[in-house]
């Protein structure tokens, strides 16, 4: 069997119909929801009205938005098998990848295990013979540490954003333990936030946005700033401790099989004195569940440290790897968010992943 | 071959190149016809020189079509994807110095670095229902710094080919990335650059193409390197 037979095979041993995605797609989600720097990676092309197009740069976002266009039910899994079109990778702009969606589903951990069951399988299959490790990473336990550690709002949303990007962990972590030097607002503004007047200040900034010409209802509004640079003055008076920081290493530098994760983090949590409980109870409920699929459960380990920095990311995220290869075969995650901003009504959670088809057959050719 | 070195066709930058090269002997024979845009460097080193819009230097450099080039050092890497690998800086000239930055409203009390300006990104979709905006002409040198740099994911960026500093009193973005030599016009549009929002600090700069040339060729445009750096 070629490999797309192989996955075709896969897709209906699971009874997932496949989804039709054009090939030409609006450009302005994905750089919407993907950020400006997926620019530079697309192929982005005008229509004569002057819409932005691209070529199809993945699957997951035109599966969601068709999903919600057409109002179809849920829970419902896709699958798909197709080109997708990329720039300044270190081969070719043409890749093949497959991949399953599920929308829907409200047990969150049975649908994550499955994901990562489904992915598993479906390389299984393409690679009798290859050692596979899967590496989990979860943004919610992370979140959850952030919170049980009482740390400011504000300190929590910069460390989950940098969650996943070391370099930008160690620069959010470096800034919170020595925040940088404020500069000088001037004595009457000064005092108006030492007294936390929110409304005085925004009247104040809104005074200011009139005689400069700038619209208070075109962007950041009056109040928005003089909440901002309130919260940001108390935020300055406060150190993170010492503890604090240590534990949160300690966290980060969790890396176990799944199997033994859920002890780990109960662990963790017991000598930091933190309370994870919900967070935890999810974690080791997804964890069995895996265990429960056919899924070699030594292959699967648990990194803290590991996430995608992107917003729409909610909790689980996973990959699969060839054994002594750095490349993933597989990329999947969890993304609660995704529907809502692409305009769904209501919030549909959902879970996925794609292979990279061109990797694997690549590995089939070098394996017995 | 003669070598072929590209002046920037208008303006200060124009007077200032003709007169930096001046300065190290080699005189520009301006063409006859003020129309025309070609001339000629005479002398030991002799060079055809034609003149282009700055930004189309950089462009020509970068395809190999001239063998040097006077321009902005913003330019060279705005207009070229991995510009390394195509040209090299051989010589800043002294002259036509200014920074690509970051500016916000000055109004915006609250935002004083990059990373106040995350924070601000992150949360305005769901406060506004749209990203982030920043209007620019440096799409490129606005990513790099944004995404590569800071991390920062979530922005939209407006392209904007001229009066950048206006986009955000048109309601046309929030903040914007934009050349400044002075700082007068951002201060006059109540903009103010972010301590920790000089993206580059850049001046003219000569540069040569990498592509292949003869060796006596090549060893000209050593000595006209060597002349000017």
């Amino acid at each position: 069997m070629t490999l797309a037979e192989t996955i075709l095979s896969r897709f209906a041993a699971e009874g997932i119909g496949l989804a039709e995605v054009p090939i030409l797609q609006p450009a302005d989600p994905f750089l919407d929801m993907a950020g400006e720097d997926l620019r530079r990676r697309i192929f982005l092309t005008q229509s004569e009205t002057g819409e932005s197009l691209c070529l199809r740069p993945e699957f997951t976002i035109p599966v969601c938005l068709d999903h919600i266009a057409r109002q179809a039910g849920t829970p419902r899994r896709y699958a798909y098998l197709g080109e997708v079109f990329r720039q300044q990778r270190d081969s070719g702009t043409e890749f093949l990848q497959a991949g399953i969606e599920d929308l829907g589903e409200a047990d969150v951990a049975q649908a994550d295990a499955r994901s990562i069951a489904d992915a598993w399988r479906l390389l299984r299959a393409a690679l009798p013979n290859q050692s596979l490790a899967v590496t989990i990473g979860d943004q919610a336990v992370f979140e959850s540490v952030l919170a049980a550690l009482g740390l400011p709002r504000g300190w929590q949303m910069r460390l989950l954003r940098a969650f996943g990007s070391p370099a930008m962990l160690q620069a959010a972590l470096a800034d919170l333990a020595n925040p940088p030097k404020r500069r000088s607002l001037g004595t009457s503004i000064a005092r108006i936030v030492a007294a936390r007047d929110v409304e005085a200040l925004a009247g104040f900034v809104e005074a200011r946005m009139n005689e400069t010409g700038l619209s208070p209802a075109a962007g950041r509004s009056p109040t928005e700033i003089a909440r901002r640079l309130i919260d940001k003055a108390e935020l300055g008076a406060v150190r993170l401790a010492d503890e604090a920081f240590e534990a949160l290493r300690q966290f980060l530098s969790i890396r176990v099989p799944l199997s033994q994760a859920p002890a780990a983090l109960q662990q963790f949590a017991d000598e930091a004195d933190l309370v994870l409980d919900t967070a935890l109870e999810q974690f080791s409920r997804r964890a069995e569940a895996v265990g429960a699929e056919a899924v070699e459960s030594d292959a699967v380990l648990y990194d803290a440290s590991f996430g995608r920095p992107l917003d729409y990311y909610t909790g689980l995220v996973f990959e699969i790897r060839a054994e002594n290869d750095a490349r993933s075969l597989v990329g999947g995650g969890r993304y609660d968010r995704l529907l809502t901003m692409l305009g769904a009504a209501d919030p549909i959670p959902g879970v996925g992943f794609s292979v990279w088809l061109d990797r694997v057959e690549a590995l089939r050719g070098v394996t017995p | 071959m003669t070598l072929t070195l590209a002046l920037p066709s208008k303006g200060r930058l124009k007077e200032q190149a003709i007169e930096r090269f001046a300065q190290v002997g080699l005189q520009v024979q301006l063409p006859t016809d003020p129309r025309s845009y070609r001339g000629r460097i005479e002398g030991p080193l002799p060079i055809d020189v034609v003149f282009l819009s700055a930004s189309e230097i950089a462009q020509e450099l970068g395809q190999g079509s001239v063998d040097l080039g006077v321009t902005g050092e913003d330019l060279v890497r705005e207009t070229l994807a991995n510009w390394e690998v195509h040209v090299s800086i051989e010589a800043r000239l002294g002259f036509g110095a200014a920074d690509v930055v970051v500016a916000v409203p000055d109004v915006w009390l609250d935002v004083e670095t990059m990373a106040d300006l995350d924070d601000v990104a992150a949360e305005f979709r769901q406060r506004h229902g749209r990203r982030l905006r920043i209007a620019t002409k440096y799409w490129r040198l606005t990513q790099q710094f944004f995404s590569l740099k800071h991390g920062i994911q979530v922005y939209r960026i407006v392209e904007s080919l001229g009066a950048t500093e206006g986009a955000p009193a048109a309601g046309l973005a929030d903040v914007i990335v934009d050349i400044t030599s002075t700082g007068s016009t951002l201060t006059a549009n109540h903009l103010r650059v972010l301590s920790d929002g000089i993206i580059l600090r850049s001046q003219a700069c000569l540069v040569a193409s990498k592509r292949a040339r003869s060796d006596e060729d090549a060893k000209a445009l050593t000595q006209v390197a060597k002349l000017l750096a």
